[in-house]
């Protein structure tokens, strides 16, 4: 009989148990046997109500189910005490399809009744609760390990001082089950924590083989760039000629890699800066006009990426198709300052015609007696003030103006 | 090698012919189809760290700064490029590149304050302001790529280190030694005076006056000279956090 193995749970006139003091309920699942697969002489508690507290595993009948078997059990628990071990799920491809289940182990007295293990008897015994229900296997799994591990019934045993107990529940019963609450909380996220981290360890493997890949392109990227260096000096017999790269080609291939290829006097540097190179070309004639002939090249990154949205340039890509400006017949040039700026300018905005309107400007008679500033300048000349200032120290290394 | 005439001699003539062959080959020459071999290789294999771990380097900025230091480390530079592969694949280039425009605007911004040099940890809390919509965590190693980046522009974009904080620098300005070394001084309280450069470096009061006027003429401190013991103090407000000196609100970024 079923009271054999597995202590009674005292009902309520509704059906509901009755709890232990202290006790709470954290989970409830439909649908659950409860059987031993190794004790042929256990019970199978067929599709009943699973009810987890802090305290027991409570297994009920579930009544409204048509009883087709000749038996009906009673309500039985296992004590959370009396259980030794919580078995991982075995997660294989079999087990994606079977009825999700959950194995533990429990001690048993000598004369085969499920307790607690006070030293003595070392008998065990394997229960196995077989979820047919729709319920979220994991989910429980994790609460019943909270539950055990809480050990709510030690702190109970121990005779806590709480207050009067009133619905089975003490001052004391509440703090338990808070404190196995909140070790349950710090210990589901110690899992998250190191589910987070395997997953990461598995980035770093694949991080490193991408590296090892990637190492190799480099040393191939080296011959290349041997080869664009060295010009056409090396003899190439008439049959290979075909089969030789291009350095075209190996611009291409560098860019695609991530290697800075050296920009050869012959070529044009990669295909895509080419083209850029180009497109740039239409695109800074309208903010030139607006900034007076001259403008920084960071600023001329900022607006055109502005501009494109997505598939932005690299800072990179923009200064290597303005460089390429000067094998193509473009109104425009890039040209940098003794200071590092950095400046697109008209080819018809030379310097030669800015120093002149500067001479004009500093040989005024008001300008002869104070000198003029750089915002004095970029009012007069219609530029940005930073743009007056390079222009001034440039005619001042020129020995033009003093400062 | 001697010539061998007969079948023999054609064969030993035709394996002389793949021998200079491959020597060749040795010598700086590359074959179209080795190049697209393994361009073809490492583009599928990107693909495939891409499409597990792509994800991983947009959410973990820890996962990003080492992908980083892994490529430098290699040779190669994933932000060299919109048009390589690690740009198209990864999708990495555009959030670089794009941080760097909201850095130069930034910049920009805080100029007519801090004269063109402004405080790292600062610059990235007006990023993260402004990027508040953005799903993506910028860090401070962030910045720093983007600016490095910047850096070929001209412009003077660079960062310097004074004492333990990270300037970022953002005009042509150039800082010498003894004016890194009074901007370190002023991390204390965020100003200094006169007699305060020459009692803690132990300079003479015209080397003081004449970096801390270069400094107020670039832009870079302001003088406050309201207070009752009548010392000059200069400011610097790349070394105070802005909220102290300036309402936040007043600027508008």
């Amino acid at each position: 009989m079923a009271g054999n193995y597995l202590p009674a749970v005292e009902l309520t006139g509704s059906g509901r148990p009755v709890f232990l003091p202290g006790e709470i309920e954290c989970s409830l699942l439909s649908s659950v046997d409860l059987e031993s697969e190794e004790n042929l002489n256990f019970p199978r508690f067929k599709s009943g109500l699973l009810i987890l507290t802090t305290h027991r595993l409570l297994w009920l009948p579930d009544t409204a189910a048509t009883t087709t078997t000749t038996t009906t059990y009673a309500a039985v628990a296992v004590p959370l005490a009396a259980i030794i071990h919580i078995f991982s799920p075995k997660k294989s491809l079999k087990s994606m399809f079977a009825t999700p289940r959950v194995r533990f182990q429990v001690s048993v007295s000598p004369d085969g009744r499920v307790a607690e293990n006070l030293g003595s008897g070392s008998k065990s015994m394997v229960i196995t609760l077989v979820m047919r229900g729709k319920n979220d296997c994991d989910a429980f799994l994790s609460k019943f390990w909270e539950a055990w591990r809480g050990r709510a019934w030690e702190s109970q045993a121990s005779g806590s001082t709480g207050g009067e107990s009133r619905d089975g529940s003490t001052v004391g019963g509440v703090r338990t089950a808070m404190m196995a609450g909140v070790s349950g909380i710090l210990r589901k996220e110690q899992e998250m924590w190191e589910s987070t981290d395997k997953s990461l360890q598995e980035a770093f493997q694949d991080l490193n083989a991408l590296m090892s890949k990637a190492k190799e392109m480099v040393m191939l990227a080296e011959k290349m760039r041997l080869k664009l260096l060295s010009g056409s000096n090396i003899q190439t017999s008439a049959t290979n000629d075909e089969e030789m790269g291009s350095k075209q080609e190996m611009q291409d291939w560098l860019l695609s890699v991530g290697i800075a290829s050296p920009v050869t006097k012959e070529s044009a540097g990669a295909l895509y800066h080419q083209q850029l190179s180009r497109q740039l070309a239409d695109f800074v004639k309208i903010p030139l006009e607006r900034a007076g002939g001259m403008i920084n090249l960071i600023d001329i990154y900022c607006l055109f990426n502005r501009a494109r949205g997505t598939e932005l340039i690299s800072p990179e890509d923009l200064l290597r198709a303005c460089s390429i400006w000067e094998k193509f017949d473009v109104p425009v040039m890039l040209r940098k300052f003794d200071s590092g700026v950095r400046v697109i300018q008209n080819k018809s905005h030379s310097d030669e015609e800015v120093f002149a309107r500067i001479k004009s400007l500093v040989l005024k008679p008001d300008a002869l007696r104070n000198g003029i500033s750089a915002s004095d300048a970029a009012m007069i000349l219609g530029i940005a003030p930073a743009m007056a200032k390079e222009h001034l120290l440039t005619a001042e290394s020129k020995g033009m103006v003093l400062h | 090698m001697r010539r061998r005439p007969g079948i023999g001699g054609l064969q030993t003539a035709a394996a002389a012919r793949d021998q200079y062959r491959l020597l060749g080959e040795n010598v700086a020459k590359i074959r179209t189809d080795l190049m697209t071999e393994q361009l073809a290789t490492f583009r599928s294999q990107l693909e495939e760290f891409a499409r597990k771990h792509k994800n991983d380097i947009r959410k973990n900025p820890a996962f990003r700064s080492q992908f980083h230091e892994m490529c430098a480390k290699v040779g190669v530079d994933p932000l060299a490029s919109n048009k390589g592969f690690w740009a198209e694949l990864l999708g990495i280039g555009d959030f670089y590149y794009e941080l760097g425009v909201q850095i130069v605007d930034i910049c920009l911004a805080t100029r007519p304050h801090n004269g063109g040099l402004i405080n790292l940890q600062e610059l990235c809390n007006l990023l993260c302001q402004r990027r508040k919509s953005a799903r993506e965590a910028v860090s401070e190693d962030d910045c720093l790529r983007a600016i490095s980046k910047l850096k070929v522009l001209g412009s003077g974009f660079e960062v310097i280190s004074v004492g333990k904080k990270k300037l970022v620098r953002s005009v042509p300005t150039e800082l010498n030694k003894d004016h890194n070394e009074i901007l370190e001084l002023a991390q204390a309280q965020g100003f200094v005076t006169v007699e305060e450069v020459e009692r803690r470096l132990t300079w003479s009061s015209g080397r003081a006056i004449d970096a801390l006027e270069t400094l107020l003429k670039e832009g870079l401190a302001m003088i406050d000279d309201g207070h009752r013991d009548g010392k000059r103090r200069y400011w610097f407000p790349c070394v105070s956090s802005l909220s102290s000196s300036v309402g936040v609100d007043s600027l508008k970024i």
